[in-house]
Protein backbone atom coordinates (compact mmCIF):
# COMPACT_ATOMS: atom_id res chain seq x y z
CA UNK A 1 0.00 0.00 0.00
CA UNK A 2 1.40 3.38 -0.95
CA UNK A 3 1.38 6.02 1.71
CA UNK A 4 1.65 9.45 0.12
CA UNK A 5 1.76 13.08 1.07
CA UNK A 6 -0.12 15.85 -0.69
CA UNK A 7 2.84 18.11 -1.09
CA UNK A 8 2.01 20.51 -3.88
CA UNK A 9 0.02 17.68 -5.35
CA UNK A 10 3.44 16.53 -6.53
CA UNK A 11 2.34 13.05 -7.50
CA UNK A 12 -0.58 14.26 -9.54
CA UNK A 13 1.35 17.08 -11.13
CA UNK A 14 4.25 14.92 -12.16
CA UNK A 15 1.99 12.28 -13.61
CA UNK A 16 0.07 14.77 -15.70
CA UNK A 17 3.14 16.74 -16.71
CA UNK A 18 1.43 19.98 -15.77
CA UNK A 19 1.45 22.48 -12.99
CA UNK A 20 5.09 22.81 -11.96
CA UNK A 21 7.55 25.17 -13.56
CA UNK A 22 9.32 24.12 -16.72
CA UNK A 23 12.45 23.45 -14.67
CA UNK A 24 10.61 21.04 -12.44
CA UNK A 25 9.07 19.38 -15.44
CA UNK A 26 12.51 18.83 -16.91
CA UNK A 27 13.55 17.10 -13.69
CA UNK A 28 10.47 14.93 -13.61
CA UNK A 29 11.75 12.09 -15.84
CA UNK A 30 14.61 11.39 -13.44
CA UNK A 31 12.19 10.76 -10.63
CA UNK A 32 11.19 7.32 -11.81
CA UNK A 33 14.79 6.28 -11.30
CA UNK A 34 14.85 7.65 -7.79
CA UNK A 35 11.91 5.64 -6.55
CA UNK A 36 12.53 1.95 -6.20
CA UNK A 37 9.70 0.74 -8.43
CA UNK A 38 9.32 0.68 -12.18
CA UNK A 39 6.88 3.12 -13.81
CA UNK A 40 3.36 1.85 -13.35
CA UNK A 41 4.29 -0.35 -10.42
CA UNK A 42 3.04 0.26 -6.93
CA UNK A 43 6.23 2.11 -6.03
CA UNK A 44 6.48 4.34 -9.08
CA UNK A 45 6.81 8.00 -8.19
CA UNK A 46 4.56 9.32 -10.91
CA UNK A 47 1.53 7.20 -10.10
CA UNK A 48 -1.46 8.99 -8.64
CA UNK A 49 -2.98 6.88 -5.92
CA UNK A 50 -3.48 3.70 -7.99
CA UNK A 51 -6.50 1.54 -7.23
CA UNK A 52 -6.26 0.01 -3.79
CA UNK A 53 -4.07 2.73 -2.37
CA UNK A 54 -4.92 5.52 0.00
CA UNK A 55 -5.18 9.20 -0.81
CA UNK A 56 -3.17 11.66 1.27
CA UNK A 57 -4.71 12.46 4.64
CA UNK A 58 -4.77 16.22 4.39
CA UNK A 59 -3.17 18.71 6.70
CA UNK A 60 -2.95 19.40 10.38
CA UNK A 61 -2.47 23.14 10.51
CA UNK A 62 0.77 23.90 8.68
CA UNK A 63 1.90 20.29 8.51
CA UNK A 64 1.00 17.37 6.36
CA UNK A 65 -0.80 14.75 8.44
CA UNK A 66 1.31 11.65 8.88
CA UNK A 67 0.42 9.17 6.15
CA UNK A 68 -1.42 6.56 8.21
CA UNK A 69 -3.76 6.65 11.19
CA UNK A 70 -1.61 3.93 12.72
CA UNK A 71 1.52 6.09 12.77
CA UNK A 72 -0.37 9.24 13.71
CA UNK A 73 -2.06 7.55 16.68
CA UNK A 74 1.12 6.00 18.00
CA UNK A 75 3.02 9.27 17.71
CA UNK A 76 0.14 11.02 19.44
CA UNK A 77 0.30 8.54 22.29
CA UNK A 78 4.08 8.85 22.62
CA UNK A 79 3.78 12.62 22.79
CA UNK A 80 1.26 12.31 25.63
CA UNK A 81 3.41 9.74 27.39
CA UNK A 82 6.42 12.05 27.12
CA UNK A 83 4.36 14.86 28.61
CA UNK A 84 3.26 12.60 31.47
CA UNK A 85 6.85 11.54 32.13
CA UNK A 86 8.16 15.10 32.04
CA UNK A 87 5.41 16.39 34.29
CA UNK A 88 4.01 13.76 36.64
CA UNK A 89 6.77 11.16 36.79
CA UNK A 90 9.56 13.74 36.89
CA UNK A 91 7.78 15.62 39.67
CA UNK A 92 7.82 12.43 41.73
CA UNK A 93 11.47 11.86 40.88
CA UNK A 94 12.28 15.45 41.92
CA UNK A 95 10.40 14.90 45.17
CA UNK A 96 12.36 11.72 45.83
CA UNK A 97 15.62 13.55 45.05
CA UNK A 98 14.79 16.15 47.67
CA UNK A 99 14.04 13.40 50.19
CA UNK A 100 17.45 11.87 49.49
CA UNK A 101 19.08 15.23 50.16
CA UNK A 102 17.10 15.56 53.38
CA UNK A 103 18.15 12.09 54.52
CA UNK A 104 21.76 13.20 54.13
CA UNK A 105 21.26 16.54 55.81
CA UNK A 106 21.76 18.51 52.57
CA UNK A 107 19.76 21.61 51.66
CA UNK A 108 17.49 21.16 48.63
CA UNK A 109 17.91 24.75 47.43
CA UNK A 110 21.69 24.75 47.08
CA UNK A 111 23.39 23.59 43.89
CA UNK A 112 25.66 20.66 44.57
CA UNK A 113 28.79 19.81 42.60
CA UNK A 114 27.64 17.88 39.53
CA UNK A 115 29.42 14.67 40.55
CA UNK A 116 27.85 14.72 44.00
CA UNK A 117 24.34 15.20 42.61
CA UNK A 118 24.84 12.29 40.23
CA UNK A 119 26.27 10.04 42.90
CA UNK A 120 23.35 10.74 45.24
CA UNK A 121 20.73 9.78 42.68
CA UNK A 122 22.57 7.17 40.61
CA UNK A 123 21.02 4.24 42.47
CA UNK A 124 17.64 5.74 43.23
CA UNK A 125 14.88 3.78 41.42
CA UNK A 126 12.54 6.66 40.63
CA UNK A 127 15.04 8.98 38.90
CA UNK A 128 16.36 5.99 36.95
CA UNK A 129 12.88 4.95 35.94
CA UNK A 130 11.92 8.48 34.87
CA UNK A 131 15.05 8.66 32.72
CA UNK A 132 14.41 5.26 31.18
CA UNK A 133 10.77 6.11 30.43
CA UNK A 134 11.69 9.43 28.82
CA UNK A 135 14.44 7.92 26.65
CA UNK A 136 12.40 4.85 25.70
CA UNK A 137 9.46 6.97 24.57
CA UNK A 138 11.82 9.14 22.53
CA UNK A 139 13.48 6.10 20.95
CA UNK A 140 10.05 4.73 20.05
CA UNK A 141 9.05 8.07 18.58
CA UNK A 142 12.13 8.16 16.34
CA UNK A 143 11.68 4.50 15.44
CA UNK A 144 8.13 5.08 14.21
CA UNK A 145 9.06 8.12 12.14
CA UNK A 146 12.13 6.39 10.79
CA UNK A 147 10.08 3.40 9.69
CA UNK A 148 7.88 5.72 7.62
CA UNK A 149 10.39 8.19 6.21
CA UNK A 150 13.35 5.88 5.69
CA UNK A 151 11.07 3.05 4.63
CA UNK A 152 9.70 5.23 1.83
CA UNK A 153 12.86 7.25 1.31
CA UNK A 154 12.63 7.14 -2.48
CA UNK A 155 9.24 8.79 -2.49
CA UNK A 156 10.14 11.46 0.03
CA UNK A 157 13.35 12.28 -1.80
CA UNK A 158 11.43 12.44 -5.07
CA UNK A 159 9.05 14.98 -3.57
CA UNK A 160 11.97 17.16 -2.53
CA UNK A 161 13.77 16.67 -5.83
CA UNK A 162 10.64 17.76 -7.66
CA UNK A 163 10.87 21.21 -6.10
CA UNK A 164 14.65 21.63 -5.76
CA UNK A 165 14.64 23.89 -8.81
CA UNK A 166 11.23 25.39 -8.15
CA UNK A 167 10.24 28.31 -5.92
CA UNK A 168 12.80 30.32 -3.94
CA UNK A 169 16.58 29.89 -4.10
CA UNK A 170 18.04 26.62 -2.82
CA UNK A 171 21.75 25.85 -2.67
CA UNK A 172 22.90 22.32 -1.89
CA UNK A 173 26.55 21.39 -1.58
CA UNK A 174 27.41 17.69 -1.41
CA UNK A 175 31.08 18.62 -1.04
CA UNK A 176 30.62 20.79 2.05
CA UNK A 177 33.25 19.74 4.61
CA UNK A 178 30.95 19.11 7.55
CA UNK A 179 32.85 19.43 10.86
CA UNK A 180 32.65 16.50 13.26
CA UNK A 181 30.92 18.52 15.96
CA UNK A 182 27.79 18.76 13.77
CA UNK A 183 27.75 15.07 12.89
CA UNK A 184 26.48 13.83 16.25
CA UNK A 185 23.01 12.34 16.54
CA UNK A 186 21.65 15.27 18.56
CA UNK A 187 18.49 14.30 20.49
CA UNK A 188 19.34 10.73 19.39
CA UNK A 189 17.70 11.59 16.08
CA UNK A 190 18.75 8.81 13.68
CA UNK A 191 21.55 10.23 11.53
CA UNK A 192 21.42 13.59 13.29
CA UNK A 193 21.03 16.86 11.41
CA UNK A 194 23.42 15.98 8.59
CA UNK A 195 23.46 12.20 8.30
CA UNK A 196 20.01 11.18 7.16
CA UNK A 197 18.58 11.90 3.69
CA UNK A 198 15.20 12.57 5.32
CA UNK A 199 16.61 14.46 8.33
CA UNK A 200 14.25 17.38 7.73
CA UNK A 201 11.17 15.18 7.87
CA UNK A 202 12.39 13.41 11.01
CA UNK A 203 13.37 16.66 12.72
CA UNK A 204 10.12 18.45 11.94
CA UNK A 205 7.77 15.73 13.15
CA UNK A 206 10.05 14.66 15.99
CA UNK A 207 10.65 18.09 17.49
CA UNK A 208 6.94 18.90 17.24
CA UNK A 209 6.65 16.10 19.79
CA UNK A 210 9.31 17.74 21.98
CA UNK A 211 7.22 20.90 22.16
CA UNK A 212 4.31 18.77 23.40
CA UNK A 213 1.79 20.44 21.10
CA UNK A 214 2.87 24.05 21.68
CA UNK A 215 4.63 24.50 18.34
CA UNK A 216 2.69 22.44 15.81
CA UNK A 217 2.19 25.58 13.75
CA UNK A 218 5.53 27.20 14.58
CA UNK A 219 3.88 29.31 17.26
CA UNK A 220 7.07 29.63 19.31
CA UNK A 221 9.15 30.56 16.25
CA UNK A 222 6.53 33.11 15.19
CA UNK A 223 6.38 34.64 18.66
CA UNK A 224 10.16 34.95 18.83
CA UNK A 225 10.29 36.46 15.33
CA UNK A 226 7.71 39.05 16.29
CA UNK A 227 9.71 40.09 19.35
CA UNK A 228 13.15 40.15 17.74
CA UNK A 229 14.64 43.66 18.02
CA UNK A 230 15.45 45.63 14.86
CA UNK A 231 18.28 48.09 14.18
CA UNK A 232 17.84 51.56 15.66
CA UNK A 233 17.36 53.08 12.19
CA UNK A 234 14.50 50.64 11.55
CA UNK A 235 16.05 49.42 8.29
CA UNK A 236 15.62 45.67 7.73
CA UNK A 237 16.38 44.74 4.13
CA UNK A 238 18.38 41.55 4.62
CA UNK A 239 17.98 38.90 7.33
CA UNK A 240 20.00 35.76 8.02
CA UNK A 241 19.05 32.79 10.20
CA UNK A 242 22.13 30.73 11.06
CA UNK A 243 21.67 26.99 11.65
CA UNK A 244 18.18 27.32 10.26
CA UNK A 245 17.30 23.62 10.45
CA UNK A 246 13.97 23.15 8.68
CA UNK A 247 13.61 26.92 8.31
CA UNK A 248 10.87 27.57 10.86
CA UNK A 249 12.47 30.73 12.26
CA UNK A 250 13.53 32.03 8.84
CA UNK A 251 9.99 31.63 7.54
CA UNK A 252 8.55 33.31 10.63
CA UNK A 253 10.91 36.24 10.00
CA UNK A 254 9.79 36.44 6.39
CA UNK A 255 6.21 36.65 7.62
CA UNK A 256 7.14 39.55 9.90
CA UNK A 257 9.33 41.29 7.28
CA UNK A 258 7.69 40.37 3.95
CA UNK A 259 9.76 42.87 1.95
CA UNK A 260 13.11 41.73 3.33
CA UNK A 261 15.47 39.27 1.64
CA UNK A 262 15.57 36.38 4.08
CA UNK A 263 18.21 33.64 4.15
CA UNK A 264 18.49 30.46 6.18
CA UNK A 265 21.70 28.44 6.15
CA UNK A 266 22.50 25.09 7.73
CA UNK A 267 25.20 22.44 7.41
CA UNK A 268 22.51 19.80 6.96
CA UNK A 269 21.65 19.44 3.26
CA UNK A 270 18.51 17.36 3.91
CA UNK A 271 17.40 19.97 6.45
CA UNK A 272 17.57 22.96 4.10
CA UNK A 273 16.12 20.84 1.31
CA UNK A 274 13.07 20.14 3.44
CA UNK A 275 12.99 23.80 4.52
CA UNK A 276 12.91 24.79 0.85
CA UNK A 277 10.11 22.33 0.21
CA UNK A 278 8.05 23.84 3.03
CA UNK A 279 8.79 27.41 1.95
CA UNK A 280 7.69 26.55 -1.57
CA UNK A 281 4.58 24.92 -0.25
CA UNK A 282 3.81 27.95 1.92
CA UNK A 283 4.67 30.37 -0.89
CA UNK A 284 7.27 32.13 1.22
CA UNK A 285 10.21 33.58 -0.66
CA UNK A 286 12.99 32.46 1.69
CA UNK A 287 16.42 31.48 0.37
CA UNK A 288 18.05 28.39 1.84
CA UNK A 289 21.66 27.26 1.48
CA UNK A 290 23.74 24.36 2.76
CA UNK A 291 26.59 26.32 4.31
CA UNK A 292 28.46 26.58 7.60
CA UNK A 293 27.62 29.28 10.13
CA UNK A 294 31.34 29.86 10.68
CA UNK A 295 31.94 30.34 6.94
CA UNK A 296 28.77 31.85 5.47
CA UNK A 297 30.27 33.09 2.15
CA UNK A 298 28.29 36.34 2.43
CA UNK A 299 30.00 39.73 1.84
CA UNK A 300 31.13 41.98 4.68
CA UNK A 301 28.49 44.25 6.31
CA UNK A 302 25.72 42.51 4.39
CA UNK A 303 22.85 41.87 6.81
CA UNK A 304 20.67 44.19 8.86
CA UNK A 305 19.58 41.41 11.18
CA UNK A 306 21.27 38.10 11.99
CA UNK A 307 19.87 35.52 14.33
CA UNK A 308 19.75 31.81 15.15
CA UNK A 309 17.21 29.73 17.00
CA UNK A 310 18.60 27.55 19.83
CA UNK A 311 21.61 26.65 17.70
CA UNK A 312 24.52 27.54 19.96
CA UNK A 313 23.97 24.95 22.66
CA UNK A 314 24.60 22.34 19.92
CA UNK A 315 27.93 23.91 18.90
CA UNK A 316 31.44 23.15 20.15
CA UNK A 317 33.40 25.90 21.96
CA UNK A 318 35.86 26.97 19.24
CA UNK A 319 33.18 26.98 16.55
CA UNK A 320 30.99 29.13 18.83
CA UNK A 321 33.72 31.77 18.91
CA UNK A 322 34.27 31.60 15.14
CA UNK A 323 30.55 31.88 14.39
CA UNK A 324 30.28 35.02 16.52
CA UNK A 325 33.21 36.57 14.65
CA UNK A 326 31.68 35.59 11.31
CA UNK A 327 28.37 37.14 12.39
CA UNK A 328 30.22 40.35 13.20
CA UNK A 329 31.88 40.39 9.77
CA UNK A 330 28.62 40.10 7.85
CA UNK A 331 26.43 42.34 10.07
CA UNK A 332 26.27 45.89 8.69
CA UNK A 333 27.23 48.77 11.01
CA UNK A 334 24.20 49.48 13.15
CA UNK A 335 22.80 46.04 12.40
CA UNK A 336 21.50 43.68 15.06
CA UNK A 337 22.79 40.23 15.97
CA UNK A 338 20.51 38.33 18.34
CA UNK A 339 21.12 34.58 18.71
CA UNK A 340 18.18 33.04 20.57
CA UNK A 341 19.26 30.35 23.01
CA UNK A 342 19.00 29.05 26.55
CA UNK A 343 19.79 31.45 29.32
CA UNK A 344 23.31 31.38 30.76
CA UNK A 345 23.19 34.38 33.10
CA UNK A 346 21.78 34.53 36.62
CA UNK A 347 20.20 31.10 36.42
CA UNK A 348 18.77 30.00 39.77
CA UNK A 349 20.69 27.18 41.49
CA UNK A 350 19.74 23.82 40.02
CA UNK A 351 18.26 21.18 42.26
CA UNK A 352 19.93 17.80 42.49
CA UNK A 353 17.20 16.38 40.26
CA UNK A 354 17.75 19.11 37.63
CA UNK A 355 21.47 18.43 37.68
CA UNK A 356 20.89 14.70 37.33
CA UNK A 357 18.39 15.28 34.51
CA UNK A 358 20.72 17.77 32.83
CA UNK A 359 23.51 15.25 32.85
CA UNK A 360 21.26 12.52 31.43
CA UNK A 361 20.19 14.91 28.67
CA UNK A 362 23.82 15.70 27.88
CA UNK A 363 25.06 12.12 27.97
CA UNK A 364 22.17 9.98 26.74
CA UNK A 365 20.06 12.39 24.72
CA UNK A 366 23.27 13.18 22.82
CA UNK A 367 23.68 16.85 23.70
CA UNK A 368 27.49 16.92 23.65
CA UNK A 369 27.91 20.70 23.83
CA UNK A 370 25.09 21.85 26.12
CA UNK A 371 27.21 21.99 29.32
CA UNK A 372 29.73 24.11 27.45
CA UNK A 373 27.05 26.61 26.45
CA UNK A 374 25.87 26.91 30.04
CA UNK A 375 29.28 28.06 31.22
CA UNK A 376 30.95 29.65 28.17
CA UNK A 377 29.91 33.25 28.89
CA UNK A 378 28.48 34.05 25.44
CA UNK A 379 27.95 37.66 26.49
CA UNK A 380 31.71 38.16 26.72
CA UNK A 381 32.31 36.20 23.52
CA UNK A 382 29.92 38.46 21.62
CA UNK A 383 31.64 41.55 23.01
CA UNK A 384 35.03 40.06 22.09
CA UNK A 385 33.77 39.66 18.53
CA UNK A 386 33.21 43.45 18.42
CA UNK A 387 29.49 43.86 19.15
CA UNK A 388 28.00 46.06 21.85
CA UNK A 389 25.48 44.20 24.00
CA UNK A 390 22.23 45.28 25.62
CA UNK A 391 21.33 42.69 28.25
CA UNK A 392 18.44 44.76 29.63
CA UNK A 393 16.20 44.25 26.61
CA UNK A 394 13.30 41.81 27.01
CA UNK A 395 13.98 38.20 26.04
CA UNK A 396 12.39 37.20 22.74
CA UNK A 397 11.33 33.95 24.38
CA UNK A 398 10.44 34.20 28.06
CA UNK A 399 13.16 32.80 30.34
CA UNK A 400 15.61 32.39 27.44
CA UNK A 401 18.86 34.31 27.27
CA UNK A 402 19.15 37.92 26.14
CA UNK A 403 21.89 38.35 23.54
CA UNK A 404 20.81 41.60 21.93
CA UNK A 405 23.96 42.72 20.12
CA UNK A 406 24.58 45.65 17.79
CA UNK A 407 27.53 46.23 15.50
CA UNK A 408 28.80 49.73 16.26
CA UNK A 409 28.03 52.19 13.46
CA UNK B 1 20.80 3.02 4.69
CA UNK B 2 24.53 2.33 4.68
CA UNK B 3 25.67 4.93 2.17
CA UNK B 4 23.65 7.99 3.03
CA UNK B 5 25.21 10.19 0.36
CA UNK B 6 23.41 8.59 -2.58
CA UNK B 7 20.23 6.58 -3.07
CA UNK B 8 19.63 4.90 -6.41
CA UNK B 9 22.34 7.14 -7.83
CA UNK B 10 20.71 10.36 -6.64
CA UNK B 11 22.53 12.74 -4.31
CA UNK B 12 20.96 13.06 -0.86
CA UNK B 13 23.24 15.88 0.45
CA UNK B 14 23.67 13.86 3.65
CA UNK B 15 26.98 12.80 5.15
CA UNK B 16 27.94 10.09 7.63
CA UNK B 17 26.85 10.73 11.21
CA UNK B 18 28.66 9.95 14.45
CA UNK B 19 26.34 7.42 16.05
CA UNK B 20 24.96 7.89 19.54
CA UNK B 21 25.38 4.99 21.96
CA UNK B 22 22.08 5.47 23.82
CA UNK B 23 20.90 1.99 22.83
CA UNK B 24 23.53 0.59 25.19
CA UNK B 25 22.44 2.57 28.25
CA UNK B 26 21.11 0.58 31.21
CA UNK B 27 19.12 2.42 33.88
CA UNK B 28 17.15 -0.32 35.59
CA UNK B 29 19.97 -2.63 36.59
CA UNK B 30 19.48 -5.16 33.83
CA UNK B 31 19.25 -4.40 30.08
CA UNK B 32 16.32 -6.80 29.74
CA UNK B 33 14.33 -4.84 32.30
CA UNK B 34 15.13 -1.68 30.35
CA UNK B 35 13.80 -3.44 27.27
CA UNK B 36 10.63 -4.37 29.13
CA UNK B 37 10.04 -0.72 29.95
CA UNK B 38 10.30 0.11 26.25
CA UNK B 39 7.89 -2.73 25.45
CA UNK B 40 5.38 -1.46 28.00
CA UNK B 41 5.37 1.99 26.40
CA UNK B 42 5.17 0.52 22.89
CA UNK B 43 2.19 -1.60 23.90
CA UNK B 44 0.46 1.49 25.25
CA UNK B 45 0.89 3.11 21.84
CA UNK B 46 -0.49 0.01 20.12
CA UNK B 47 -3.53 -0.05 22.42
CA UNK B 48 -4.21 3.64 21.94
CA UNK B 49 -4.00 3.23 18.16
CA UNK B 50 -6.63 0.45 18.30
CA UNK B 51 -8.78 2.44 20.69
CA UNK B 52 -8.70 5.54 18.53
CA UNK B 53 -9.52 3.50 15.42
CA UNK B 54 -12.46 1.98 17.23
CA UNK B 55 -13.73 5.39 18.28
CA UNK B 56 -13.55 6.55 14.67
CA UNK B 57 -15.34 3.45 13.40
CA UNK B 58 -18.11 3.88 15.96
CA UNK B 59 -18.56 7.51 14.96
CA UNK B 60 -18.61 6.68 11.25
CA UNK B 61 -21.18 3.95 11.75
CA UNK B 62 -23.36 6.29 13.78
CA UNK B 63 -23.26 9.03 11.19
CA UNK B 64 -22.93 7.14 7.88
CA UNK B 65 -24.10 3.63 8.66
CA UNK B 66 -21.06 2.22 6.87
CA UNK B 67 -17.31 2.36 7.08
CA UNK B 68 -14.40 1.87 4.70
CA UNK B 69 -10.65 1.94 5.27
CA UNK B 70 -10.48 5.17 3.30
CA UNK B 71 -13.12 6.78 5.54
CA UNK B 72 -11.19 5.77 8.65
CA UNK B 73 -7.89 7.07 7.36
CA UNK B 74 -9.39 10.34 6.16
CA UNK B 75 -11.42 10.98 9.29
CA UNK B 76 -10.92 14.43 10.78
CA UNK B 77 -12.01 14.73 14.39
CA UNK B 78 -13.94 17.76 15.57
CA UNK B 79 -12.49 19.89 18.36
CA UNK B 80 -14.99 18.32 20.75
CA UNK B 81 -13.86 14.84 19.76
CA UNK B 82 -10.21 15.79 20.10
CA UNK B 83 -10.89 16.99 23.64
CA UNK B 84 -12.80 13.80 24.41
CA UNK B 85 -10.01 11.62 23.02
CA UNK B 86 -7.40 13.53 25.00
CA UNK B 87 -9.43 12.96 28.17
CA UNK B 88 -9.75 9.24 27.40
CA UNK B 89 -6.03 9.01 26.73
CA UNK B 90 -5.16 10.85 29.94
CA UNK B 91 -7.45 8.52 31.89
CA UNK B 92 -5.85 5.47 30.28
CA UNK B 93 -2.40 6.83 31.05
CA UNK B 94 -3.39 7.32 34.65
CA UNK B 95 -4.92 3.84 34.97
CA UNK B 96 -2.03 2.05 33.35
CA UNK B 97 1.08 3.99 34.25
CA UNK B 98 0.47 5.82 37.51
CA UNK B 99 1.88 2.85 39.42
CA UNK B 100 5.28 3.84 38.06
CA UNK B 101 5.14 7.03 40.10
CA UNK B 102 4.22 5.37 43.38
CA UNK B 103 6.36 5.94 46.42
CA UNK B 104 8.87 3.08 46.62
CA UNK B 105 10.89 4.43 49.52
CA UNK B 106 9.49 1.72 51.79
CA UNK B 107 9.98 -1.08 49.28
CA UNK B 108 11.43 -4.24 50.81
CA UNK B 109 12.88 -7.51 49.52
CA UNK B 110 10.36 -10.25 48.66
CA UNK B 111 11.73 -12.52 51.39
CA UNK B 112 11.25 -9.99 54.18
CA UNK B 113 9.61 -11.54 57.27
CA UNK B 114 6.12 -10.62 58.42
CA UNK B 115 6.31 -7.40 60.40
CA UNK B 116 4.02 -8.80 63.09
Amino acid sequence: MIKRRTLLGAGAVLASGAGLSSQADVRAPSLAGLASGAPGSEDAVGDVYPPGTLAPRGRFGRSERLPTLELESRQNFLRSFRTWVNMSLSAKAAQRANEVLGERGLAADRELPQDQALELLMNEPLPQLATRAWLSSQQLMWHGLREEFEGNVGKYLAEMEAVDDYGPYLELNPDLPVPDYIRHEIHIMPGGYVGNPVAGHLYHYGTNGFYMGRNDNDEIHSGAAQRLPVPADGQVRRILDLGTGVGQFAMALKERFPDAEVWGIDAGGPMVRYAHLRATERKLDVNFAQRLAEDTKFPDNHFDLITSYIMFHEIEPEATRRIMHEAYRITRPGGVYYPVDFNTLDNPPRTAWQQYRGYMDHRWNCEPWTPHWRFCNPQQMIRDAGFSLDTDAPAVIPRYGILNATKPA
Amino acid sequence: MEDVTRINGHLTYATAAIKADTDTAVFLGNPHIDNLMTIVIALGAEIWESKQRMLIIERLLETHGRVTEEMIEQYVASDTEVDLWEAKKAAMMQRVYSVLARDTSSAQPFNSPFPY
